[in-house]
């Protein structure tokens, strides 16, 4: 495609100047700090969830083997409780409610230490975060 | 590409960076050079996936021009020809610019033909690598350089 004379003058002739880089450059460098800032952030979070869930994941591997181990040395000819009117499914749960105890106790154990572990974490970014805001105030 | 490598690059590259997106706002200093900084710092996120065989400005001009176009769309610009006219008078206006006629009649062009009439006049690209810059087939960006053309031309009086 060629190119028309008398604009390509025009767009020439008109080529604009730029005579504060340095300021560009640095306002830049700035933002690039601020990202380069948050992309550590995520890393630092990322990173800390992936310990909580290691943690919850032995956690739950302990309290479900000691559920397990409990199940196993506890006679079993004999049910937690007893229903005085065992229809289909509560008659169900009655055979069943040595592993359905374990289940349940596993599951809240493991709820447990995410909370626990999670509480713990947010009150330290908290602590962490006060103390940048009266650093920064500080340098202010 | 680390970031001292980046850096470099684009202390070589931003004169041309700032001068394209100062033609695609027309002559808002402000507002090209507030996208200039939107795109680097996306190239920056972007920049490990840069190959360092490639062409650095066109990549960056490629950015540079999907960032331009977001930011149209967000905007949604229905600007008249007297709007422009106000804009172009104003102080935000590049002052460099002797014949502000040029940014004006940039203006009554739709973003795309802007895009390709900039790259292909102000930054001498080919007809191809604008195809490439624009992600649009060489057919489209002909048609777009055409009709740019014309409508300059009559705006311009030329």
């Amino acid at each position: 495609m060629t190119k028309d004379k008398a604009l390509e003058e025009l767009f020439l002739a008109q080529k604009p100047t730029f005579d504060d880089g340095a300021e560009f450059m640095a306002k830049l460098t700035k933002r690039l700090d601020a990202v380069e800032y948050f992309k550590q952030y995520q890393e630092r979070v990322l990173r800390r969830n992936r310990i909580v869930m290691v943690a919850a994941f032995v956690v739950g591997i302990l309290s479900g083997a000691v559920s397990t181990a409990w199940l196993l040395s506890s006679p079993i000819d004999t049910s937690l409780f007893d229903i005085q009117a065992p229809t289909g499914l509560l008659l169900w749960i009655v055979r069943n409610s040595r592993i359905l105890a374990c289940v349940c106790l596993s599951t809240l154990m493991v709820f447990c230490t995410i909370a626990f572990v999670n509480n713990i974490l947010d009150i330290m970014d908290m602590r962490l975060k006060i103390k940048e805001m009266r650093i920064r105030a500080e340098k202010r | 590409m680390n970031r001292e490598t980046f850096i470099e690059c684009v202390e070589r590259e931003q004169e041309a960076l700032r001068g394209f997106l100062l033609a695609l706002c027309c002559g808002n200093r402000d507002e090209a050079d507030d996208l200039a900084q939107d795109a680097l710092v996306k190239a920056y996120l972007a920049c490990s996936g840069f190959r360092d065989g490639g062409k650095f400005r066109s990549w960056l001009f490629k950015i540079a021009h999907n960032t331009f176009l977001s930011h149209k769309r967000s905007l949604q610009t229905t600007e008249s020809i007297d709007e422009a006219r106000m804009l172009v008078s104003s102080s935000a206006t590049d002052s460099d610019f002797e014949h502000q006629s040029l940014y004006l009649a940039l203006r009554t062009l739709p973003p795309k033909e802007r895009s390709a009439i900039t790259l292909f006049y102000l930054n001498g690209y080919s007809v191809k690598e604008i195809a490439a810059i624009t992600e649009t087939s060489q057919d489209a960006v002909k048609q777009q350089l055409s009709r740019g053309r014309d409508k300059l031309r009559e705006r311009l009086k030329l």
